[in-house]
């Protein structure tokens, strides 16, 4: 049992994996034995260095890779044995790179594209369209084609043909890579508003900075197993794990452990906490 | 995943460290007797010696097999169906209806598969015992413009990723519920509209930083470029080399031009 | 001592041809020789483009309408071919995957000089030396395929790096690496300059590394330059980084929360180092007042 996770009943998890060993063709061990819950309506980070096994649990939890040792149930119905196609329905996964998704001539025809796959009444379909592209800020530009627009609004796109699909869960794989600060707060923001709806968020990154932004849950992820599975001040305030499990912790967490003797508390997550603190530590200012 | 093209497996036999352009011009010369040679006799002698090759190379039995497991199912579908297209030959085995089966029919199927079989064998030797760079390498050297083969070293270079690529594509659809097995033609052709249009756009995209990158390097400044790797070829090559050409002379000479029935 | 700058931009406007806005908008800009130079803006801003100014990419392959100046070591870009100008610049892009193309390493890095004709054992030092300054030796024979993102960001420094140029230039070299390969390929960088006096320019989104790093940073937004100067001064008012669309460093943020929350207090820190040092430092010295 990892410190400091939250093991739900199997009624309350929406995803529940018990023991998940995958290797790929070749040999290559990428799960070692993964256990977790996820709980509806969680805004969860999974992180972890290249070659974690981050990408390898997503895949396995929406069906593209099934593995033979192990469990993974998605509302309670094992993933291994489900179609991608119905498993779709109940977890959505935006890929790192939206390039890879779109092909349609308009916006519009990208997020019609997942629910006409699952045969809904093309009035559904409009009408989770419409839904897709205001959560996502994409009204605007809704007849242009996606191929033509910035790496921001694919992006959304892309996060929005998933979201028409009206899945429970969304994984979101490194979704600001490429953005610039303002871009990745927009999107950040409008994540939240998902998750505000009553969605699962899973966030698959490996940015540190972000977690401490955004992040409710924290599974860290090394070698094909879960390292540690705790808040952000939970897992912030283990260095070690972080640095052993090849992520870099945000330099403001790196200068709170550096003035712990100050009377700063090590587990910092952001710039105005630090000086609160530090503020605190020594009394106030005069 | 390194590609279904990539055939080398390095190893340290005489055939893999024969010249490469050794090698293309054997292979071409052994292919040109696979096609002029005309009878099942010669065809196997031909294919004993292809399979010394084989030996030579270290290529296990098994490998060539598995590797070579299209081409032998062609063969089976060669011997099996000539004699059905193939009505000529005076001892009929059986006929049904406007189908007749005869005996010099078998052998010609027989011997026609017998031809595919060296020649694929001996292109499997050479993808076998030659890396792709050096098979590029010794193409220039023999004469192919360099634009040309650079152009197929990218290309070969880019297989396994574009695979890779497609298969994340692939994947990246099917978490839409795009299902790319099912439907009839046309839905399947429509369906993969959608892995279709996201490869072009990678495949330009990469090919526009491609293009900006050989300029940076200074591609093209001159036309005098120089070569690191030099082929050199060795006297065993060489001799190796002129014996093929030799044999190959008379053969062919008694073949073509004597018309002797071998 | 040496006042030919590396890259000079005198009044530059540059326009794609298909393109209605100026990508560069009136930029005048000095990277001068043997400084690290970082060039921060959002998405959009023109640091791509200055980059390919650089080397001649922009406007050889690059069409469009260039105006004004650009000289690189005293070369007027314009009357200069992007081969010509590949011996003094070094370019970098940022996709790992599309910019290395031949089936080694060894030939990857030994395709420059082999383009400039350069004679067969020079190339092979120039290979091994190449390899060396990036920490890939050892690597020749390996496909670009079999490397992680960080080995062949590598590669494609040393591939640059193997044609002897004065100058590398690196367009958001770190786009797609992990943290790990982020702290290495700068770390590669920053040995290139001090060890080896090259000239580093680079463009980047998050003004992390810049901040450490730099001796110059450029702030950048819709194709204007809207301050330029040290890290210290430059990345002072994170406010300001903010609204360009910039990551402002952490450890700024530290820095200008406190100038506003310790009255009196002038903290100017841009790494974690400076940043314990001049805490630890001022604290003291506040309780010394105290206690007096």
């Amino acid at each position: 049992m990892i410190p400091g996770s939250s093991v739900a009943s199997k009624e309350d998890a929406v995803i529940s994996i018990r023991d998940l060993k995958f290797s790929y063709e070749g040999g290559v061990q990428a799960l070692a034995g993964v256990n977790l819950d996820i709980k509806r309506g969680e805004y969860v980070a999974i992180v972890g260095g290249n070659g974690s096994g981050k990408t390898t649990l997503a895949k396995n939890i929406i069906g593209l890779l099934k593995s033979a040792s192990g469990t993974v149930l998605v509302h309670g119905a094992l993933a291994s044995e489900q179609k991608i196609a119905s498993l779709a329905r109940v977890v959505g996964y935006a890929f790192q790179n939206p390039d890879h998704q779109l092909f349609c001539s308009s916006v519009s025809d990208e997020v019609r594209f997942g629910p006409r796959n699952q045969g809904i009444p093309e009035q559904e379909v409009e009408r989770r369209m419409q839904h897709a592209l205001e959560a996502m800020n994409l009204m605007a530009l809704k007849d242009k084609p996606p191929l033509s627009l910035t790496l921001s609004a694919r992006r959304r796109i892309s996060i929005a043909s998933v979201i028409a699909m009206d899945p429970q869960v969304l994984i979101l794989d490194e979704p600001t890579t490429g953005l610039d600060m303002r871009e990745s707060d927009d999107l950040m923001a409008s994540i939240g508003g998902l998750n505000a709806e009553g969605r699962t968020i899973i966030l698959i990154t490996h940015d540190m900075k972000l977690v401490a932004k955004y992040a409710h849950r924290v599974v860290v992820m090394s070698e094909g197993r879960v390292v540690l599975d705790a808040d952000p001040i939970g897992v912030f305030s283990d260095l070690d794990v972080l640095l052993s499990s090849k992520l870099v912790p945000p330099p403001v967490t790196r200068l709170a452990y550096r003035l712990s003797a100050l009377g700063v508390p090590r587990n910092v997550l952001s710039p105005e906490e630090l000086v609160f603190r530090l503020i605190q530590a020594r009394g106030g200012a005069k | 995943m390194t590609g279904f093209v990539d055939l080398y497996s390095e190893a340290d036999t005489f055939l893999h460290k024969m010249d490469p352009r050794v090698k293309i011009l054997a292979v071409l010369l052994i292919s040109v007797l696979a096609l002029i040679l005309s009878t099942l006799y010669s065809l196997l002698v031909l294919l004993a010696f292809i399979f010394l090759l084989l030996f030579l190379a270290r290529a296990t039995l098994s490998r060539t097999v598995f590797a070579l497991k299209f081409v032998l199912r062609f063969m089976v579908l060669i011997i099996v169906l000539w004699p059905i297209f193939d009505p000529a030959g005076n001892h009929v085995l059986g006929s049904l209806g406007p189908i007749t089966i005869t005996e010099q029919a078998i052998w010609r199927g027989v011997t026609s598969a017998a031809r595919v079989g060296c020649l694929a064998t001996v292109w499997y030797i050479l993808l076998f015992t030659t890396s792709q760079r050096d098979l590029v390498r010794a193409l220039v050297k023999l004469g192919v413009r360099f634009d040309i083969g650079l152009t197929l070293a990218i290309s070969l270079r880019f297989l396994p990723t574009f695979s890779a690529l497609v298969e994340s594509i692939k994947d990246a659809q099917r978490a839409r519920g795009l299902e790319l097995g099912r439907g009839g033609l046309v839905k399947r052709a429509r369906n993969y509209v959608a892995v279709l249009v996201p490869t072009i756009v990678s495949a330009l995209k990469t090919a526009d930083t491609l293009s900006l990158a050989l300029q940076s390097r200074a591609y093209g400044a001159r036309a005098d470029r120089t070569y690191l790797r030099e082929l050199k070829m060795r006297a065993s090559d060489g001799i190796a080399l002129g014996s093929l050409v030799a044999i190959f002379v008379l053969v062919a000479s008694a073949r073509l031009v004597l018309q002797v029935h071998i | 001592m040496e006042t030919t700058p590396a890259l000079l931009l005198r009044n530059v406007r540059f326009r794609h041809s298909s393109s209605k806005s100026w990508a560069l908008d009136d930029v005048s800009l000095e990277v001068h020789k043997g400084h690290f130079v970082s060039i921060l803006g959002s998405n959009g801003a023109g640091k791509s483009t200055i980059c390919m100014l650089a080397n001649g990419l922009v406007p050889h392959a690059i069409k469009g309408e260039l105006q004004g100046s650009v000289e690189t070591f005293g070369v007027d870009v314009a009357n200069r071919s992007v081969a010509e100008l590949s011996t003094r610049v070094g370019m970098v892009f940022q996709e790992p995957e599309s910019q290395l193309f031949c089936m080694s390493v060894e030939e990857e890095v030994a395709f420059g000089p082999e383009n400039l004709g350069v004679p067969r054992e020079q190339i092979r030092e120039r290979v091994e030396w190449s390899l060396e300054l990036v920490g890939m030796t050892g690597y020749n024979d390996r496909s670009p395929f079999s490397l992680s993102g960080g080995q062949k960001q590598r590669v494609a420094i040393a591939a640059a790096l193997s044609m002897r140029p004065d100058m590398l230039v690196l367009d958001e070299p770190a786009y797609a690496l992990d943290p790990l390969g982020r702290i290495e390929l700068y770390k590669v960088l920053r040995e290139l300059k001090d060890r080896h006096g090259m000239t580093v320019l680079l463009a980047e989104r998050d003004a992390e590394e810049a901040s450490l790093y730099s001796d110059q940073v450029v702030l950048m937004e819709a194709g204007r330059v809207v301050a330029s100067g040290p890290p210290r001064n430059v990345l002072r008012d994170t406010k300001m980084l903010a609204s360009l669309g910039i990551t402002p460093p952490q450890i700024c943020e530290v820095s200008e929360l406190l100038r506003s929350r310790v009255p009196g207090s002038n903290f100017s820190f841009t790494s974690v180092d400076e940043a314990e040092q001049a805490i630890i430092e001022e604290f003291a010295v506040r309780r010394r007042r105290e206690s007096a």
